[in-house]
């Protein structure tokens, strides 16, 4: 007894919970009412209990009107209220009745499917786990997540969520990262692998020293990106507040003045009730809302209504080259042996002297000459400054560097030798002549290899209707051309300084188009600034990145700038679409007021589905599809190409 | 001393709601700056627990017809 008691008690305090049994209540007794008038004739009945009815579910939204007035806000509810009152003055039950149950019944739907619309950030929210398991003492302890104390222990178990942002010290595990770039790939994780507070380790188990915990993890900091972006007003938006502002206020005066000439209180009463603003002051933040929620469950930050705005308008996209379209590392592309020497025994000469080398064109050689076998000994190594070294490697001198090197030495390249050198220039790659005690044995090709599902992205883009997508680098031409054809860009900008990347983006502005820049490093800031959105690729690592782009991808992978294009765009219409409608309603019921074929309830109803409607139409955005990724990741393609590209040359 | 509490609704069903969460909890002693988020539910409130307790925090909500709770961030 005690126990139900309780439960109505909280059924009254928690407001939702109230209001929607003060709309239950009411449905019924207006049930009841038509019931009994058209069912039994009993028309004293009829009218008790619409009374009734406009009672049970009018207290609830005149308290809420009084404590508005309060403190001095003219609410939707006074309009409701004022509007109900005075139709059980002049005898309207069944108005009185149907308004105000028809008002709380569109608040609670409304509550609820707006609910669902922020649902998308829920789940970013719900990704975060509570508690972390902690080694303390050499024990297991379990402790609120943001609790744990940096360079703790945490232990992670299979199929549990990691709780920090952390390195792994001990164990292997695959990692779905999708909570935070979306990739539906599970990453592997070993000892010395970064791992993100929110992912989920799939088997194994982990140890993980925390490095950063609560509010500082990279899943926090994006939660509150998202929501900062949310907040964000779009242009159209905060035009619509300044609109809304007034229009209230200027309903009432209406209702007024409408009574003033026409003595019809009956049209006064049902203005007031149909000059709810509801459909148009939530029609830009629903698809805002769901638009970036949409996005960010992609690993898509897009930071802001405005941003999707002119996101949404974009048909001409630049990209930087190196480290955006191209992996930014340099890899081995192409073996030249010359003078018969076998490939597999030159890479493995210039490899082990290479292994002496501090270069970065000297890592990927290194790597390359590793996977085929075991490298020699060094037995002494000797550095020329800007051009190359010379190792010794069984008794005999290798010498591995540019041209330079070669002229330095006083190793010729014969005709062999130098057509072999402009074709790897002409193909943009960067040359590592090898020779052997004075002769030239052959070359390396070194060059920074096009993103994995590069050609696609920008395919994709073509097809969404960005007509014209620009290659920016400050690279050499051969080079920048031989990735731009493989990735299908036509248009290439090659030997750029900074400032001459901004200069063509303004120019490109001026020329009317609305452009968009993806790129990242120092180089490209001007650029990026210029541009009308600016695009970051792999933000989930770099604050700068997160801080500064309009678009933020978590993620390296070109295939989520066609995704966030797309979305940009759904947003954008959608938005046009739900002010089309409220306006429309608006409209079309003042005009049905006026013309005396909309009626109190009728009006009410009419209004309550205009906001539905929007708030569903915004909702459609949640559930445009995820454009996957193609498989596997782009480094692995990068070291499994070097062999048919040898095979060619 | 104040300090921020940040609250989350589920329930802000209408922006018109805003200014009047904003209002109430302003109205409150030891309340210094209050903001509602309409887009994602979040109710930020810089106040001092000596005088306003989140429970408080929360009990003004409530009075305006919505239910929040506390959140870490």
């Amino acid at each position: 007894m005690s126990n139900l008691v309780s439960r109505i008690k909280s059924a009254f305090v928690h407001p939702a919970r109230r209001r929607f049994w003060l709309t239950v209540g009411s449905g019924g007794l207006i049930a009841a009412g038509l019931l009994a008038r058209y069912g039994f004739g009993m028309v004293e009945a009829w009218t008790a209990l619409m009374v009734a009815a406009a009672f049970l579910a009018g207290s609830d939204i005149a308290i809420r009107a009084w404590r508005s007035l309060r403190v001095k806000h003219f609410s939707i509810e006074l309009l409701v209220t004022v509007a109900a009152v005075g139709a059980l003055i002049i005898g309207e039950v069944w108005e009185s009745a149907a308004v105000t149950f028809l008002f709380m019944f569109g608040g609670w739907l409304e509550a609820r499917t707006m609910g669902q619309t922020r649902g998308a950030l829920k789940a970013l929210l719900d990704a975060a786990p509570a508690t972390a398991t902690v080694l303390r003492d050499g024990d297991p302890v379990e402790v609120p997540a943001h609790m744990v104390q940096l360079g703790e222990t945490v232990l992670v178990r299979a199929g549990q969520r990691i709780p920090v942002d952390g390195e792994v010290t001990e164990g292997t595990a695959a990692v779905s990262e999708a909570a935070i770039t979306g990739e539906p790939m599970p990453a592997e994780k070993a000892p010395g692998s970064h791992v993100h507070a929110g992912t989920i380790a799939e088997n194994g188990l982990l140890r993980i020293r925390a490095t950063n915990v609560g509010a500082d993890t990279t899943l926090a900091r994006i939660i509150q990106r998202v929501e900062e972006a949310q907040e964000e007003k779009a242009p159209s938006q905060r035009m619509i507040e300044r609109f809304a502002q007034w229009y209230t206020p200027s309903i009432i005066g209406l209702a007024v003045a409408a009574f003033a000439v026409t003595q019809d209180i009956r049209l006064a009463l049902t203005l007031l009730v149909v000059g709810c603003p509801g459909a148009l002051v939530i029609s830009t933040p629903v698809s805002i809302v769901a638009g970036i929620g949409r996005a960010a469950r992609s690993g898509i930050l897009i930071k802001g209504g405005q941003h999707l705005e002119s996101a949404g308008r974009i048909d001409t996209l630049a990209l930087d080259k190196t480290g955006t379209l191209t992996e930014g590392k340099p890899q081995l592309a192409s073996i030249v042996a010359l003078g018969g020497i076998a490939e597999a025994e030159l890479l493995h000469l210039a490899a082990t002297a290479e292994t002496g080398s501090t270069h970065p064109l000297g890592r990927p050689i290194v790597e390359a000459g590793r996977k085929q076998g075991p490298l020699s000994t060094l037995e002494s190594l000797e550095e020329h400054a800007g051009m190359g070294l010379s190792a010794r490697i069984d008794g005999r001198i290798i010498a591995a560097g540019n041209r330079r090197l070669m002229d330095t030495l006083g190793i010729a390249l014969g005709q062999e030798g130098e057509a072999a050198l402009d074709r790897l220039l002409s193909n943009g790659q960067t040359p590592i002549l090898v020779a052997r005690d004075g002769q030239l044995i052959g070359m390396l090709g070194m060059s920074d290899m096009a993103r994995e599902g590069a050609a696609e992205a920008i395919t994709r883009l073509r097809n969404i209707g960005i007509g014209r997508v620009v290659m920016l680098t400050g690279d050499q031409h051969g080079a920048a051309e031989a990735i731009a054809r493989e990735v299908g860009i036509d248009e290439v900008h090659a030997g750029l300084m900074p400032e001459d990347k901004l200069e063509l983006i303004r120019k490109m502005k001026a020329d009317g188009a609305h452009v968009a820049m993806v790129g990242d490093g120092i180089n490209d800031a001007p650029a990026l600034a210029a541009a009308d959105t600016s695009i970051a690729m792999g933000a989930a690592g770099s604050d700068v990145a997160i801080e500064t782009a309009d678009i933020a991808l978590l993620k390296d992978d070109l295939g989520k700038i066609p995704e966030a294009m797309a979305i940009s765009r759904a947003t954008l219409g959608n938005m046009r679409q739900n002010l089309v409608i409220a306006l429309v309603t608006v409209a079309g019921l003042l005009a049905g007021v006026f013309s005396g074929n909309v009626h109190m309830a009728g009006g009410m109803l009419v209004h309550q589905l205009s906001v539905l409607i929007v708030i569903a139409n915004g909702m459609r955005l949640l559930r445009m599809p995820k454009t996957t990724a193609p498989g596997g990741r782009a480094s692995k393609v990068a070291t499994a190409r070097p062999a048919t590209v040898a095979a060619r040359g | 001393m104040t300090q921020k509490t940040i609250l989350r609704s589920d329930e802000l069903s209408c922006p018109s709601c805003v200014p009047k969460i904003e209002k109430a909890l302003n109205a409150l002693p030891g309340v210094a700056k209050a903001e509602v988020r309409f887009n994602t539910g979040k109710i930020e409130v810089e106040h001092d627990p000596a005088q306003s307790s989140v429970e408080a925090l929360v009990e003004a909500v409530r009075g305006t017809g919505y239910e929040a709770r506390p959140a870490a961030f």
